[in-house]
């Protein structure tokens, strides 16, 4: 099959095959408005991306490179080593700003940086395109139209399908309880959004439930968690939230791991891929991921793919994981940016997120978002 | 004549076990250009450094300009008048010409630096000497000549009345001394006192009124120039002091062979054409005043130094000499030569290693089977060496830098025996070592040489040239002046030769 | 000016020693998961290549140089050879030997641009630093065969797995090869003429040269046994790192030449010990797992490792003021 296939096979029975899926976000058909579009010009848009690290960004060009073929307009794919650094890619914004492009696509790997280049977007009258990762407080002009997955919707999902299994457990607990929260950072607006969205909606479920809760560790989750009803010491659970202090995959496994080796442990989740596979490295040693609750395993949730993640949930090691479309990001954001160079008014697009686990994991609708 | 300007009388100073000045007399007039000469150490700099405030005396007068005075830095001395022009200039390179002349009392306008007053301050002081130097040209675009004719103008905009030359020719050209006498005839005419420290006869000669001489930290006697001749200068000079047992004649066998042969070194400007031959069981001294290229020619003969051309020959296992390319310390070393540095601490010996590792340093091949360093025996040979060259030290692990000078010389010795290296290249040998150290070293190059082993002897001490050498080398400004057997030597025809170019 | 019997307390590297117990005491006191075999596991499982980068890295502090392209360096390397697996089927053991082969190269580009060029050694391993990051990042995120994949036999180098899933034992031996590591450096850097050198170079250059001593060959030699340590490095971060990521690795050789610093060796080079420098990537490593258990934030490790390190250092300034008098 060829790519170009998947893409469509993608879009179209996504809309159709919502339900049975469960979307996290199924608003109006968003793509309406791209209905017919062409290119006036051979537009050439520079496409900011968070890194070349992972393939969730490969995955990301892919859509581009789809989008821009049908509607014949160039891109230019451009990112940081790295994506903490932060500095470098406001240089690389501000240096294709100056080039006084059609549209810019934008990824921003810290959003309040990015604010003075947006700006300058606005006075120039380039428009611009956020994709993957949104700015809330974009000045006015400048982002037309935002591409993202809703992550606080992403981060309920994970809270929503893990509650399911360790339910029970939480239930017949005799004492306090621990569910973990590995965050790669406190400063991306994309990942701030999934912890806490994850953190709200565990709260909520354990609440109607009748349970006491606690968010604990790092700051900023602790004080964005404004639902919490307990103070740690005494709370029928905690979540315990751990933010490494640079986004390797060895620190993340240091946190998973000291939050692991808690014997009240019972769940924990990585909020994107690093966190996720820092998840797994600690468990390396541990050993204490499993699929069954109720025998005393601690369920693993994670985010996003790779073949490390893949492998994971197909085992059983993690129950299941919630990944984006990367694809469909960097698809629509081309095609948001072209409508807008045309002068055409463009609204956001919102991408859905799946949960996937062992048993939907090669379904059509899914696979092509799972990037290796 | 006309006034005095400045006296020093009965000046005394000591450092920790040297009498650097012995109740000296100095003077200059207004009008004057004074010479004050001696041999290496004799006390010159000290006396100069006394005067102008970078050492306190310990007694006796300084009287300028009819008031008793005593300055304690530098600073002092340049607001009252008195300003010393150094050999090596104190200039920084990167600032222009106006501001290196006005460096620390820079000329305000309210925050800022007034440069323009400073430029036009530089010209007017240049026009006043009859300098033609851009004030707004960076420093380190001018000649030699040049930076020191800024460092005159900077004396003179201290509203100078003494000025001290500390050997200002040593780094000019013919061209550019001829300019300097100018000035300083110049300056005189205007009723400074000039003091002038210089080694070259020709220039006292040339320059001076008056010379004053110093042997030996003390005061020896001023000469009017005009009345004087060159040996009357040079007699007071070396004095008639008798050195302990100086050699009477060469101990070297009259057919010793030639073992090392050097034609025609160029290496700079410190080394040019120099030719000489050592003998098998020769010390060969090499005589001359600070500067005159001596360790330089050995840097360059040792590799350590660029050479531009020159024939080195040395004698192989054959007995036959064989032209050799020398051109790094590795090289040397193949070719049995050893150096020994006059600086030990910076480049004879690492002081923080013990004497096993540095006496081993240069042959560790002779210790290493394989990969690995065969410790058993680098502790007996050291210990060895430790017990014939009498090295005090409590073992042979302790650390260099715990061992007197002395001690630490006969470590980078034992490094170059161990080396079985033929020819050896002391540099000032017995530098900061003391007297009964020094007798030690001596026995020891004695007993070396007579066991058949070749020696260069760089030395500033009269004494030690005199008592140790068995021909001498006088080298000047990077020629070779003289060559002259032990039995021939005398203080008076060395100095006479490391004061003058050629013969 | 008879040498002084050296008391054991004032060996640097036994306080080291004793620093790693008193942090093992607090940690294990504070929270009892950290007394767990599997947190032992772990730390040593991270602490590999750290260690490896260490050694390498000690000899050049020793000359007073250093080796800024270490942690990129260490990356790239494990980059190409999991790039070789995956896309090219190459063989594990056939990659590792790449990662070696590559940090000999680039530890002989140092070495040329320092030890023959002349440039500093700050600069032109800075320079390298960033060469390697870039291309690292042309290589995209991979991991390396797992365990249980083919291939995966490389994890049992690090740490013998008998059995599999939870019922697995797991066990250390990697810990073993670092000692006999340890050792065998320590061995080279005082009983070889290599060591012996290095040592001279890094206390006194110039008296080296003048002894006949090949300066250029040996300074050379000091970042390829670098380099050749920071590619068996790469092995062992490959083992542990699930995915190895492009555009990573800057700031892992600060661990890394921080553990050398704590571990004693001189700041104006001279001496230093691979002793030294293996407790002194140990205290690293314990602030580094530790901290997190007893509930700190994770910025706190690196605060805190700074002030460690001011520590040590002042400890080897003092020593150094000492010894001159």
């Amino acid at each position: 099959m060829t790519m170009k296939k998947v893409i469509a096979l993608g879009i179209s029975t996504a809309m159709v095959a919502g339900m049975a899926v469960t979307p996290v976000f199924a608003a109006e058909d968003p793509t309406a408005q791209f209905e017919g579009l062409t290119a006036n010009e051979a537009y050439e848009f520079p496409m900011m991306v968070k890194s070349f690290q992972s393939t969730y960004w490969e995955a990301a060009m892919k859509g581009m490179e789809m989008a821009a073929e049908e509607l014949g307009v160039t891109f230019k794919a451009q990112g940081p080593n790295s994506e903490s650094d932060i500095a470098d890619q406001v240089n690389m914004i501000n240096t294709a700003i100056g080039t006084s492009p059609a549209g810019l696509g934008l990824a921003a790997c810290d959003t309040s940086s990015v604010l003075e280049a947006l700006q300058t977007c606005a006075d120039k009258g380039i428009p611009v395109v956020t994709f993957d990762t949104g700015v809330a407080d974009a000045p006015e002009g400048s982002v037309v139209a935002e591409v993202c997955t809703d992550n606080a919707q992403a981060g309920a999902v994970a809270a929503e399908n893990m509650y399911a299994a360790i339910k029970d457990v939480i239930a017949n607990a005799e004492g306090q309880v621990i569910i973990g929260e590995i965050n790669q950072d406190a400063t991306a607006l994309n990942i701030q959004q999934r912890g806490g969205g994850f953190i709200d909606k565990m709260i909520e479920l354990l609440q109607a439930d009748g349970k006491t809760v606690a968010v604990a560790g790092n700051e900023f989750y602790v004080n964005a968690a404004t639902t919490a009803d307990a103070a740690e010491a005494d709370a029928d659970v905690v979540i315990q939230v751990a933010v490494p202090a640079q986004t390797t995959v060895e620190l993340c496994s240091t946190e998973a791991q000291a939050i692991l080796s808690k014997e009240n442990c019972i769940a924990i989740f990585g909020s994107n891929q690093t966190a996720a596979e820092g998840v797994l490295a600690a468990n390396a040693n541990l050993n204490v991921l499993g699929s069954d609750a109720a025998a005393g395993d601690v369920i693993g949730v994670g985010f996003d793919a790779g073949s490390i993640i893949k492998a994971a949930v197909q085992d059983g090691t993690f129950l299941g994981a919630v990944t984006q479309s990367p694809l469909m990001m960097g698809y629509y954001a081309i095609y948001a940016l072209t409508a807008a160079a045309n002068g055409q008014e463009v609204s956001d697009v919102p991408t859905d997120g799946y949960w996937y686990d062992a048993t939907n994991i090669e379904d059509e609708t899914i696979a092509p978002n799972l990037y290796d | 004549m006309s006034e005095v300007i400045l006296t020093m009388k009965d000046i005394d100073k000591s450092f920790p076990g040297v009498h650097a000045l012995d109740h000296v007399n100095f003077e200059v007039k207004r009008g004057e250009v004074h010479a004050l000469m001696g041999e290496n150490g004799a006390g010159k700099s000290t006396l100069m450094k006394v005067l102008t405030g970078i050492y306190q005396k310990d007694s006796g007068s300084i009287t300028y300009k009819g008031k008793e005075v005593e300055f304690h830095n530098t600073r002092e001395a340049q607001d009252a008048g008195v300003v010393i022009v150094h050999q090596e200039l104190n200039m920084v390179g990167d600032l222009t010409v106006a501001q290196n002349i006005f460096i620390g009392r820079e000329p305000k306008k309210g925050f800022r630096i007034d440069d323009k007053k400073m430029i036009e301050d530089s010209k007017k002081l240049f026009r006043e000497l009859n300098i033609d130097i851009d004030p707004k040209e960076k420093m380190h675009n001018l000649t030699v000549g040049k930076q020191q004719m800024c460092e005159i103008a900077k004396a003179i905009s201290h509203k100078a009345e003494v000025i001290i030359f500390d050997e200002p020719s040593a780094a000019l050209t013919e061209k550019e001394i001829a300019d300097l006498f100018v000035i300083i005839r110049d300056l005189r005419e205007k009723g400074l006192g000039i003091v002038y420290i210089s080694h070259r006869m020709d220039e006292i000669k040339v320059i001076t009124d008056r010379v004053t001489v110093m042997r030996d930290g003390g005061y020896v006697g001023t000469l009017v120039t005009a009345e004087s001749s060159k040996e009357d200068i040079i007699n007071m000079m070396v004095g008639r002091v008798i050195y302990e047992d100086p050699k009477q004649h060469s101990m070297v066998a009259p057919d010793a062979p030639v073992v090392l042969k050097v034609e025609h070194l160029n290496a700079g400007k410190m080394v040019q054409d120099v030719s000489f031959e050592l003998r098998r069981g020769e010390i060969l001294g090499f005589s001359g005043l600070m500067g005159a290229g001596r360790t330089e020619t050995a840097r360059a003969l040792f590799g350590a130094d660029p050479k531009q051309s020159g024939k080195i020959s040395v004698m192989g296992k054959d007995g036959q000499l064989h032209e050799v390319t020398i051109n790094s310390p590795q090289d040397a070393v193949k070719y049995g030569i050893g150096y020994l540095s006059e600086d030990r601490r910076r480049y004879g010996c690492v002081v923080q290693k013990s004497c096993i590792e540095n006496t081993t340093l240069a042959t560790m091949e002779e210790f290493t089977s394989g990969l690995l360093i065969n410790s058993a025996k680098e502790k007996e040979v050291t210990e060895r060496y430790i017990k014939e060259l009498a090295t005090k030290t409590p073992t042979a692990d302790q650390l260099v830098v715990n061992l007197s000078g002395g001690n630490q010389q006969k470590v980078v010795i034992a490094k170059w025996l161990t080396r079985n290296s033929d020819i050896l290249i002391f540099d000032e040998p017995t530098r900061g070592i003391d007297v009964g150290a020094k007798n030690e070293i001596y026995k020891l190059m004695n007993k070396l040489a007579a066991e058949g082993k070749s020696i260069i002897m760089i030395s500033s001490e009269m004494t030690e040239v005199l008592r140790m050498s068995d021909r001498i080398i006088i080298m000047c400004e990077g020629k070779v002046t003289g060559n002259i057997d032990i039995s021939e030597a005398t203080q008076e025809n060395i100095m006479n030769k490391a004061t003058r170019n050629i013969d | 000016m008879t040498k002084k019997k050296k008391s054991i307390l004032s060996d640097q590297r036994f306080i080291v020693l004793l620093v790693v117990i008193a942090l093992t005491a607090v940690f294990s006191v504070m929270s009892k998961e950290f007394r767990q075999y599997n947190t032992l596991l772990s730390l040593l499982d991270f602490s590999y290549y750290d260690l490896l980068m260490a050694i390498g890295v000690t000899f050049p502090l020793i000359t007073a140089g250093v080796d800024l392209s270490i942690g990129t360096g260490m990356v790239c390397y494990a980059l190409i050879g999991g790039t070789l697996i995956r896309s090219y089927g190459c063989p594990v053991i056939v990659a590792m030997l790449v990662c070696v082969l590559l940090g000999v190269l680039f530890g002989a580009i140092n070495g040329s641009l320092i030890g023959i060029m002349n440039l500093p050694p700050f600069l032109a391993t800075l320079c390298t630093c960033m060469i390697t990051r870039g291309i690292g990042s042309l290589c995209s995120a991979t991991p390396w065969p797992g365990l249980t994949q083919e291939g995966g036999w490389f994890h049992s180098i690090y740490k013998l797995t008998i059995g599999t899933g939870r019922s697995a034992d797991r066990y250390p031996i990697g810990f073993l090869w670092m000692v006999l590591m340890v050792l065998l450096m320590e061995f080279v850097l005082n009983h070889t003429k290599f060591g012996r050198y290095t040592i001279a170079i890094g206390s006194n250059k110039e008296a080296a040269a003048l002894s006949g001593i090949n300066v250029k060959f040996y300074h050379v030699m000091v970042y390829v046994v670098c380099g050749l340590f920071v590619g068996l490095a790469a092995t062992a971060y490959a083992a542990v790192t699930p995915t190895v990521q492009p555009g990573t690795g800057a700031g892992l050789e600060m661990d890394a030449i921080g553990g050398v610093f704590v571990g004693g060796v001189a700041a104006s080079g001279g001496y230093g010990s691979i002793l030294g420098t293996f407790v002194g990537i140990y205290v690293i490593m314990l602030l580094k797992t530790g901290l997190p258990y007893i509930g700190l934030q994770a910025n706190w490790q690196q605060i805190i490792t700074g002030i460690v390190l001011i520590v040590a250092v002042l400890i080897d300034i003092l020593k150094e003021k000492k010894g001159m008098q």
